[in-house]
């Protein structure tokens, strides 16, 4: 293969990447989408919780909650989130995905780090001096 | 309290990506990996689908199948022990690093804990620091949290995370592997 020939078949891989992932987010934000490849439906699953843990850091340390209280609600606000997500606007059927509790605790451990590190910084930053 | 705290973050991301970057050097660019991988991804698929479909009528069949789960197990065994090389070196490399940046830090209140972590948490989130107001923070406590984060998110998002299904039938050389990465067992 001619180094413009690799060179175009790289260039075209990215493209292919590139609409796939705009693809993979138009599911994302339209409600009832088709998911034939059920790992795409858990990633986004996986992202969003990890963007939600982070802006629930942001938020819980502005306020800020403290103490037990913060990390329940941050539980509950996660869980009730991707549930509603899934089966009010996506109506996956969990079936499909061996079950609601498979859905519900994609991604949980690595969005629980992210909350608490961002609810940390955010908390210590504002409310205290060096 | 936010020069500590965003340095740390930092200090997690560049640890991340040099531990990725170096397993990438030593692993993950190999034909042996690509390989044992593939073969892995493979197996894994054969067996879901199997499985999915019914396929289990017959003895014969549940034997095949059975064969074909040996020849994963196997897979992920020559595939653990390849990725053991680059995790000693990572393992190695990140304990001069943590052991570097603790001393920087000892003693050092780096941010406030908005909680009081419970007791076997407080001889990590209190680390070497004086006094008894266990809402301080110490360094190694923000930065595990932040490497806990921050790494299972480049890998994945670089593509050297396994799969689910391969992780749901992940060994390693001391046996199967608990399972801590999330699985789906879906249809």
């Amino acid at each position: 293969m001619s180094a413009k020939q690799e060179k175009n078949g790289i260039s075209s891989s990215k493209n292919t990447k590139t609409k796939s992932s705009y693809y993979l987010i138009h599911r994302a934000i339209t409600s009832n989408s088709q998911w034939p490849d059920k790992d795409d439906f858990l990633d986004v699953i996986y992202w969003g919780r990890q963007i939600l843990g982070l802006i629930l850091g942001v938020i819980w340390g502005v306020i800020p909650l403290k103490g037990f209280l913060g990390l329940l609600l941050f539980c509950i606000v996660s869980a009730v989130a991707v549930y509603l997500y899934a089966f009010t606007f996506q109506n996956v059927d969990e079936e499909d995905y061996g079950g609601a509790w498979e859905i519900v605790k994609e991604g949980f451990v690595t969005s629980f780090a992210g909350f608490l590190a961002m609810w940390i910084i955010i908390f210590s930053g504002l409310h205290f001096k060096d | 309290m936010w020069a500590d705290t965003l340095f740390i973050v930092l200090i997690s991301v560049c640890a991340a990506l040099f531990g990725e970057g170096l397993t990438w050097l030593l692993v993950y660019r190999t034909e042996q990996y690509k390989r044992l991988k593939a073969d892995v991804e493979r197996q894994c698929k054969k067996i879901e689908k199997k499985k999915e479909v019914g396929e289990l009528s017959g003895l014969r069949q549940k034997k095949k199948l059975e064969r074909d789960e040996d020849r994963l197990k196997t897979a992920n065994r020559d595939l653990s022990m390849v990725k053991m090389k680059s995790m000693i070196v990572v393992g190695v490399s990140f304990t001069l690093i943590l052991s570097m940046f603790n001393t920087i830090f000892d003693g050092r209140v780096v941010a406030h804990l908005p909680f009081t972590p419970i007791s076997w948490l407080q001889s990590l989130s209190h680390r070497n620091l004086l006094g008894d107001d266990y809402t301080q923070c110490s360094f190694i406590f923000l930065y595990i949290l932040c490497t806990m984060s921050i790494r299972q998110n480049i890998q994945k998002l670089l593509g050297f995370a396994p799969s689910r299904a391969a992780s749901k039938h992940s060994t390693s050389i001391f046996g199967p592997q608990p399972n801590s990465v999330q699985v789906s067992p879906y249809k």
